[in-house]
């Protein structure tokens, strides 16, 4: 079973953590189009390569931030969600 | 024993020709190349040759033909689905697959077995119901039936999963629901659209796609710059990989999907059984291997890699169902890839760049399309604009908020 | 039964105790530690099974579990290796995959057919007349397949084990034990793994008294048992290796799964057959297969042999052979120049007669093919071919093949290890490895036994060095010298096309060849193909072999050519122990067992369980559902709503962030006051709905539905940090119990128990107060889900059944009733409140569901609001509207998702429906087109046999629409 480490709790089986999907930041919705707006709430980038994504470890609830590879699964580092430090 | 066996015996030597012809390079041009030799790109490029009698095609694979989701599928055919346009769609795909077979003049042993989805909640039924009756609706042979009527035909099922699971209220009953060979299919449209002329290049991968005005000029790849003014991506769980290519951006994120099988066993299981809420479904194949699979990955991978967490969840879940193959051996696990969409839908047909062509979004249902993805994007590429039937399926649906409903059947709430 | 060897040290066997057996109905003896292959071997028995495809007849050809010559069913299991199955007393054997048993087996026709059936000739045939294929098929699940499920089988619960070591070591042969040994000395704790019952791995079967081996053994045997932080487990295989070095391993009874920080992987090779006619019949195998019959079973493997030999293996052979007794006939060589070493010296003072630069054609054999007499051996030419012109025959009852090795490599390859070919040995190994995964011994092409002793050394040392446990030297590895150990091709064409490459799936050489002619010139479309590999040992004896024959059709080198994919499982693992015993939790509520005592039909909710309706006798489920609803219309009535989700909001952004959540508003919410909310995604589909409480100016409690409570409360957790909200979130789903208390009479029954003041001035529709019941803090709030004048009751979950049971005992004289999910639905269908997963589906925008009233105007955010606002301007498909029927004696009804038609067009589905209502006819919620949307428009449903049920679309609520039971209007309740 994989190990990922939750910056709270350390490393951690994956069986107890949720994926939460690739991290996207919040849009300025007074700058931009209805098909802006889809192209946010759809699209994804699902090529190959290192992803910042959410993870969420279920037994403690706590949300984090991996930026992970996700042809080898490689997880590069895991950190908490900082607003200012997370512009990707 | 079929006197076409005769000549075998009959002559000295072997004498069958190649299925398809092996190429040094491809050439400079074509009329349309495909990038993806699976089974829907063999497929497009078959019907291409067949019925619009386009053949100056290239299908380029970056591997081996039937490499990505068509020979790791766990090769279920049905259209038993809950949105008009998926039942519409894939009860055409039935169609030519029970045809198939003499249509390829290659055995891809469709052999139909009767599908089952067992609903182990009055709320799933409900959702049974739903499915049955827009299948009947459509003319799609399906319909709900209660546990004696499964125990019947299923006698080696456990309804009451032995406590485990909440025992089975009733199923969907589709006795068109079938197998079939998966690499036979592959092989099968490779033969003949090879036949006709299309050039099948192995070992030939696309580096980039050049596009120039908005319109595709040309494919480069290891082997060189091709000149193309149509190209069709049929790569499945590579999409995102392609349409970067040309700039597009689409829905798709990818999972790995897992399967096992087990060792040869004589025949006893006679339907494909899936259980919507433990995620199985088993069927058994000709050659008596238990054929059995569950649900995507829960998060996203680009790998074929196994996990044992599935290998122990899935056998649990067989052995709630049927409880008397505990010592069977589960021989080999695999993984495949899965292109999914947020509307467990494809997505098929013209893109904003003029000359580029999507077939993808197959998620878990790509097999089960492959000759209607094929018949239907051939006359797309051709024709320039969308068939009838993919029109529901074509990428604007997310920037336009016109989703399909299929995903209205996973919501089993209550 | 034939004599057994003299005893010896490395045998398996106890010749003081005798083990009865059955194999085919007949009575055998062998003895404890006996496998069934050997046992039978030393009964004369030779003839153990029948082949895949044309069901020759096979006898045991690896004794390793490389083969499936001897596969087995003892009338519970099935397909069980006879030369891995130790025997016991009683055990009653059959061969698998007969017709008539395995003498006469009347699936062995198959045979005189195969110059009908090349490969992929299904492919071929069968499919015309197209009506005649599923009579084919049949016929073909009926010959193929092995053995027969015995699904009375009783299921074995096996608890599944789990174990951590720093450092794992697979293979107790003599690198593996060295590894594990010298790790041990290094304050590490080992694991050492074998599949073999025993430890030792070849040093117990290869030349086993000869002084290195004797030596090593007597050495590292001892030191495994006395190493404290060493642990060696027999008879356990490494079924896969996963990600982040998680091993299962598998024995007889369960699987363990194991962490390990890094890995020796000392698994050896694979004695690798040689491809000549008539290779696969019972009498013809491996020479390590003799080696392990003489030196584990103390049987003797022939009386007289002939030795294909390619290597100084075949020579060692030889002369363990004559040790035994046994007359060798002959030894063949393949090799032009013969055995380089004083073997060859050695062999030849034993008087045996040495053919160099020979091969066998042919294993000759006796009338019925099921045993051989003889070998036809000839020159190899200058091509590596036979010279078929020079026939030298040769009698004999065995052949013992001894050509090269292939390493056991799945392992290394799941561990993310690759190989290359190498030509000094004609051999894969390990080219690139993981910085943790090491391997050792035969398998990184290191043959003799002192040097498998350094080569386990080395690769301890080097991952105790990974491990930081040392930084000493580490010594070198010893090149091969000498002739490569393995031939390159030894595989040889024969007219008559039985020279087996494949003995599972009897794939033979022109089979190959055949399929290349078509096209399938790739390793991996060779393998689709033509099945190599595919059957149940997975290829051990015949993947390599194949990519030597494709190597040589397509005109390329091995690394050219390339090896297909390892995947789990090593061997077939049981699916009773991959399943283990199989918890599935069930979630059950403080009052469950109430609800059991009270003859209520309990029913899954998710995962959890509540009451549907309480059985009453007399009565029909329709009539007691019915009962429980009129008794809440018209006295009272009590339902457990404990699964409700149930999650705090607190912190100084709590109001902001519920606007930002819910489509309403929230800021300007009273402190005592309750709310009707729905969430959405933020593709602007409806994902939640429940109550929103304000209990204090900073403080709030929301509910959720049951089934959506986890997800919804991660989201919560989510957004707040996205939208930097400073609020603390609590689930407190568990903690509190939850029932609602509803009908006219619940004020009345209410009042005595609680010290809040229950007065309608006091305590409002919508209200929500703190306070004791039944002795206990409560948060009671005045909902109206059913209809009725109702309080919905919070409490500790500890005192869950408490205030339930008081609330009963003192609703006797109003007649309180308890209801189950069942009458709620009713209730609120006849309130026309929709449940959202049920009357919605993961696709419902709050336009369809037409609760367009529930989002909050000129709010700057809300989770979804621009999907929302974009889904206004579009034209509706559906919305959800009520429906009444006209009549109720149709023969038959609708049911939930019946279609519903206008003019023979689908125009909708029925979301909800109860037949019987309080309101004395049927009712229905349902997704309409909106077109027909309006009151008293006729549209039909379409029910079981095609007939059609008249209803009219209706106003909802259908009960009580101006709110009369509860003292207010609907636009109060925003």
């Amino acid at each position: 079973m994989k190990i990922l480490t939750c910056p709270i709790n350390g490393p951690r089986p994956i069986q107890e953590f949720h994926f939460g999907g690739s991290f996207r930041p919040l849009p300025d919705l007074d700058d931009m189009t209805d098909d802006q707006w889809a192209d946010y709430v759809f699209n994804r980038n699902g090529e190959p390569g290192v992803k910042t994504e959410w993870w969420y470890h279920t037994a403690s609830g706590v949300w984090f931030l991996a930026d992970r590879n996700n042809e080898t699964d490689e997880v590069v580092r895991t950190y908490l969600y900082q607003p200012e430090s997370t512009d990707v | 024993m079929p006197y076409r066996l005769l000549k075998y015996a009959l002559s000295r030597s072997y004498s069958e020709p190649r299925m398809f012809r092996s190429h040094d390079k491809p050439k400079s041009e074509y009329d349309v190349v495909i990038i993806g030799g699976g089974g829907h790109g063999l497929a497009a490029a078959y019907y291409l040759a067949k019925e619009h009698h386009v053949t100056n095609v290239a299908v380029l694979e970056k591997g081996y033909i039937g490499s990505g989701g068509t020979g790791r599928n766990t090769a279920i055919i049905r259209s038993n689905y809950l949105t008009e346009e998926g039942v519409r769609f894939y009860q055409e795909s039935v169609d030519l697959f029970q045809g198939l077979s003499q249509e390829l003049d290659f055995n891809i042993f469709y052999t139909q077995r009767g599908h089952f989805t067992l609903a182990h909640s009055p709320a799933s039924l409900r959702i049974q119901r739903w499915r049955a009756e827009v299948n009947r609706n459509m003319g799609v042979e399906s319909e709900v039936v209660g546990p004696s009527f499964i125990q019947k035909q299923v006698p080696e099922l456990d309804l009451t999963c032995g406590g485990h699971q909440a025992p089975i209220c009733g199923a969907l009953y589709h006795p068109p629901g079938a197998i079939a060979r998966h690499d036979a299919v592959a092989w099968g449209y490779a033969r003949g659209a090879d036949k006709r002329g299309v050039e099948i290049h192995q070992q030939t991968a696309v580096t980039d796609i050049e596009v120039r005005d908005g319109a595709v000029i040309g494919v480069h790849t290891n082997h060189g710059f091709i000149k193309t003014r149509k190209v069709l991506s049929t790569v499945a769980g590579w999409t995102p990989s392609v349409t970067r290519m040309v700039s597009l951006r689409t829905p798709l994120v990818i999972h790995p999907l897992q399967a096992f099988v087990t060792e040869p066993l004589k025949p006893w299981l006679n339907h494909i059984i899936v259980s919507a809420s433990l995620h199985v479904y088993v069927s058994q194949s000709t050659r008596g291997e238990l054929v059995t699979g569950a649900s995507l990955d829960p998060y996203e991978l680009i790998s074929m890699r196994s996990t044992l967490e599935f290998a122990e969840t899935l056998s649990g879940h067989l052995l709630d169902l049927f409880p008397g193959i505990s010592s069977v051996n589960v021989l080999r696990q695999w993984a495949g890839l899965c292109d999914m969409t947020p509307d467990f839908s494809p997505i098929m047909g013209t893109t904003p760049v003029t000359g580029f062509f999507l077939d993808a979004g197959w998620g878990t249902w790509g097999f089960k399309a492959t000759p209607i993805s094929g018949k239907t994007m051939a006359e797309t590429v051709v024709k320039g604009c969308n068939h009838p039937l993919i029109e529901p399926f074509k990428l604007d649906r997310f920037r336009d908020f016109r989703l399909v409903g299929e995903k209205g059947a996973a919501s089993v709430g209550h | 039964m034939s004599e057994r060897l003299e005893p010896c040290e490395t045998h398996w066997i106890d010749p003081k105790c005798p083990v009865p057996f059955q194999f085919e109905g007949v009575s055998y003896s062998g003895y404890e530690g006996d496998v069934l292959a050997s046992a039978l071997w030393a009964n004369g028995v030779r003839f153990h099974g029948r082949s895949f495809k044309y069901h020759r007849a096979r006898g045991a050809y690896s004794m390793a579990g490389h083969d499936i010559s001897l596969m087995v069913e003892d009338g519970q299991h099935t397909n069980l290796r006879g030369d891995q199955l130790v025997i016991r007393p009683g055990l009653n054997i059959r061969a698998v995959n007969t017709l008539g048993g395995l003498e006469k087996d009347w699936y062995r026709v198959t045979e005189w057919f195969s110059k009908l059936l090349p490969v992929g000739f299904y492919y071929k045939a069968f499919y015309t007349p197209k009506w005649l294929f599923p009579f084919y098929e049949k016929q073909m699940r009926e010959v193929a397949g092995l053995g027969r499920v015995n699904h009375n089988d009783k299921i074995e619960k096996t608890p599944k084990d789990y174990a951590d070591c720093d450092l794992l070591v697979v293979g107790a042969g003599p690198s593996g034990m060295a590894a594990a040994c010298t790790a041990a000395e290094h304050d590490l704790s080992v694991m050492l793994i074998d599949e073999n019952p025993h430890p030792g791995g070849s040093l117990g079967w290869q030349n086993p008294m000869c002084d290195p081996s004797r030596n090593a053994r007597s050495e590292y045997i001892h030191r495994l048992k006395g190493a404290p932080n060493l642990e060696f487990r027999a008879g356990t295989q490494v079924a896969g290796v996963y990600a982040d070095q998680w091993v299962a391993l598998v024995d007889n009874r369960r699987l363990t799964k194991l962490r390990t920080r890094a890995m020796v992987l000392a698994t050896g090779c694979f004695e690798q057959p040689a491809v000549f006619q008539n290779n696969d019949l019972p009498g013809v195998m491996l020479g390590s297969a003799a080696q392990r019959l003489m030196h584990h079973y103390a049987v003797k493997p022939a009386e007289v042999a002939v030795v294909l030999a390619a290597n100084s293996d075949g020579y060692q052979l030889v002369l363990d052979l004559i040790e035994a007794g046994v007359q060798i006939a002959c030894l063949v060589d393949l090799r032009r120049d013969g055995e380089p070493t004083d073997l060859d010296q050695r062999v030849r003072e034993r008087e045996v007669r040495v053919l160099v630069g020979y091969g066998i054609d042919e294993a000759v054999p006796q009338r019925g093919n099921k045993a051989i007499r003889g070998a036809s051996i000839c020159p190899v030419d200058d091509h590596g071919n036979l010279d078929r012109k020079t026939i030298i025959r040769c009698d004999c009852d065995t052949i013992l093949v001894s050509v090269g090795w292939v390493p056991n490599a799945g392992l290394i390859y799941q561990a993310g290890g690759r190989f290359e070919y190498e030509s000094k040995l004609e051999q894969l190994l390990p080219s690139t490895l993981p910085d943790n995964v090491f391997v050792s011994g035969r398998a990184n092409g290191v043959y003799s036994v002192p040097d498998k002793v350094i080569d386990g050394q080395r690769a301890a040392l080097s991952a105790v060095r990974y491990l930081g446990k040392y930084d000493g030297p580490i010594p070198g590895l010893n090149e091969h010298v000498g002739s490569p150990p393995t031939h390159p091709y030894p595989i040889f064409s024969h007219p008559n096309k039985k020279n087996f490459v494949d003995f599972d799936e009897d794939i033979h050489l022109d089979d190959f060849k055949n399929a290349h002619q078509e096209g399938y010139d790739n390793v991996e479309l060779l393998k689709r193909f033509t099945t190599v590999g595919m059957g149940p040992t997975q290829g051990k004896l015949s993947n390599f072999n194949a990519v030597r024959i494709l190597a040589q059709l397509n005109g390329q080198s091995i690394n050219q050519t390339g090896t297909t994919t390892s995947r789990p499982f090593y061997n077939p693992v049981p699916l009773g122990h991959l399943a283990g015993r199989r918890f599935h939790p069930v979630s059950r509520t403080a009052i469950h067992e109430w609800h059991v005592k009270n003859q209520a039909q309990m029913m899954y909710a998710g995962a959890s369980m509540r009451p549907e309706f309480y059985h009453q006798e007399d009565k029909s489920r329709e009539e007691a559902i019915l009962g429980e609803a009129v008794c809440v219309r018209h006295h009272v009535g009590l339902i457990d709503v404990s699964t409700l989700g149930k999650i705090y909001v607190q912190g100084p952004d709590a109001a902001s962030f519920l606007e930002k959540i819910y489509a309403g508003r929230y800021a300007k919410q009273s402190v005592g006051k309750l709310r009707y909310g729905i969430a959405c995604d933020e593709t602007g589909v409806i994902i939640e709905d429940g109550i929103v409480v304000r209990l204090a100016e900073d403080r709030y409690y929301v509910t959720a539905t049951s089934s959506g409570a986890s997800a919804f409360f991660r989201s919560l957790q989510r957004w707040a940090k996205v939208l930097q909200q400073d609020v603390t979130l609590v689930n407190v789903t568990s903690q509190l119990g939850a029932m609602n208390l509803a009908g006219p009479a619940s004020r009345e029954l209410l009042q005595p128990l609680t010290d809040i003041d229950l007065s309608p001035t006091s305590f409002p529709f919508i209200g929500v107060r703190e306070g004791n019941v039944a002795g206990v803090s409560a948060i009671l709030a005045r909902v109206g889900f059913v209809g009725e004048l109702g309080y919905e009751i919070h409490v500790p979950t500890s005192q869950a059944l408490h205030v339930w049971e008081a609330l009963m005992r003192q609703g006797k004289k109003f007649s309180i009733q308890p209801f189950g999910v069942e009458a709620q639905r009713l209730l609120r269908l006849e309130k026309g409140h929709l449940i959202v997963g049920y009357d919605t589906d993961s696709m419902t925008n709050p336009f369809e569901a037409n609760v367009a009233w529930a989002i909050g105007k000129k709010k700057p955010f809300f989770v979804g609001q621009r999907s929302v606002e974009i889904l206004r301007k579009q034209p509706l498909l559906r919305i959800l509207v009520g429906i009444r029927f006209l009549k109720d004696d149709y023969p038959h009804w609708p049911e939930e998702c019946h279609l519903i038609f206008k003019n023979g067009k689908s125009v909708g589905r029925i979301t909800s429906l109860s037949r019987r209502s309080t309101l004395g006819y049927p009712i229905a919620m349902a997704f309409l087109h909106p077109d027909l949307a309006k009151s008293k428009t006729r549209v039909e449903i379409r029910v079981a046999g095609d007939q059609n049920v008249v209803g009219e679309v209706s106003d909802m609520p259908f009960y009580d629409p101006d709110n009369q039971r509860q003292e207010i209007t609907k636009k109060e309740l925003l």
